[in-house]
């Protein structure tokens, strides 16, 4: 393998690590969307990268380093958000999952609590929708074989 | 050539055999290395001198090598358990890798295990023979050719 893996597998597998849960998706039926649901959803989980890092070794590209808002959203439902927040926390709270040929994840865990946040509907205030979740720090750990060849030389 | 470091390396032989009999290969994980090449200065002041005056002394080597700790490869901490010096290269630049300081040399090793982070290892050296820069023209050869 001459390039490094897709780190987009990353997330991607964070998202289908949570799908594959059933109790969160008893909780969270519409599922789980990255960055924004889908119109007319009204309990889901979103899953955004906040912040990322990669880090260079003499090998390549050795840890790539992300940091993940994961949150339930709900309607009306401030108990499934919570209920929500704690079962997102303990699927991915020091737990590994695979990922992708050359992406092995090392190590995942809250590094923020978001608490309990809750917001008037934009178009109806007699609706509230409630996040709860945190921020998630995700290392990865990258294992390929780098080439030089077309830097060889190269004056 | 101005090059980056990011392609830089750090090779070892345990055995400490010479070229062309050394086995060096690649210590994984590593993404910082540091040489110093430092000459002791001797005082020779006179009383009469309006300022300290030095000559050049012998020349000191040594530096150090960091990365990341990587249960496949233990050469770092076999290298300081080490009883004999092994072969140490030095590469800036793996695109110009005729370009390299080599030598005998003894390590020691250190590992930082963070909560937070890789463990991170680092390792120091001293020479334990003579250093030498391959590829490159030194001081002398170059005072050499500008005299000639």
């Amino acid at each position: 393998m001459a390039s490094p893996p897709d780190t987009a597998a990353i997330g991607n597998a964070l998202i289908g690590h949570l799908l594959a849960d059933a109790a969160l998706a008893a909780l969270m039926p519409d599922g789980v969307f990255r960055d924004v649901a889908r119109a007319g959803k009204q309990r889901y989980v979103i899953v955004s990268l906040v912040d990322a890092i990669d880090v260079a070794t003499y090998d390549g590209r050795a840890i790539a380093q992300g940091l993940y808002l994961v949150k339930a959203v709900a309607l009306n439902n401030a108990a499934a958000a919570e209920a929500a927040g704690a079962r997102i926390d303990q699927l991915i709270e020091d737990q590994v999952w695979p990922i992708a040929p050359g992406l092995d994840l090392t190590t995942a865990y809250r590094v923020a609590d978001l608490g309990t946040v809750t917001e008037l509907d934009a178009v109806d205030p007699d609706l509230r929708w409630t996040h709860r979740g945190g921020r998630y720090r995700l290392d990865v750990a990258i294992t390929y074989t780098r080439t030089l060849g077309s830097l060889v030389g190269r004056t | 050539m101005i090059k980056t470091g990011r392609y830089g390396n750090v090779k070892w032989d345990p055995t400490g055999a010479t070229p062309p009999a050394a086995t060096l290969v690649a210590v994984i994980s590593l993404n910082k290395w540091k040489a110093s090449f430092k000459t002791d200065k001797l005082d020779v002041t006179f009383f009469k001198d309006v300022n300290k005056v030095y000559i050049p002394g012998m020349k000191d080597v040594s530096g150090s090598v960091s990365g990341f700790w990587n249960s496949d490869e233990l050469a770092l901490f076999e290298a300081a358990d080490a009883e004999i010096p092994g072969l140490l290269e030095l590469i800036p630049n793996t695109t110009e890798a005729t370009f390299f300081w080599s030598g005998l040399a003894y390590m020691d090793a250190d590992i930082d295990c963070s909560v937070d982070g890789a463990p991170a290892v680092s390792g120091s050296f001293m020479a334990a023979g003579p250093w030498t820069l391959a590829g490159g023209t030194l001081l002398a050869a170059r005072r050499a050719e500008k005299a000639a």
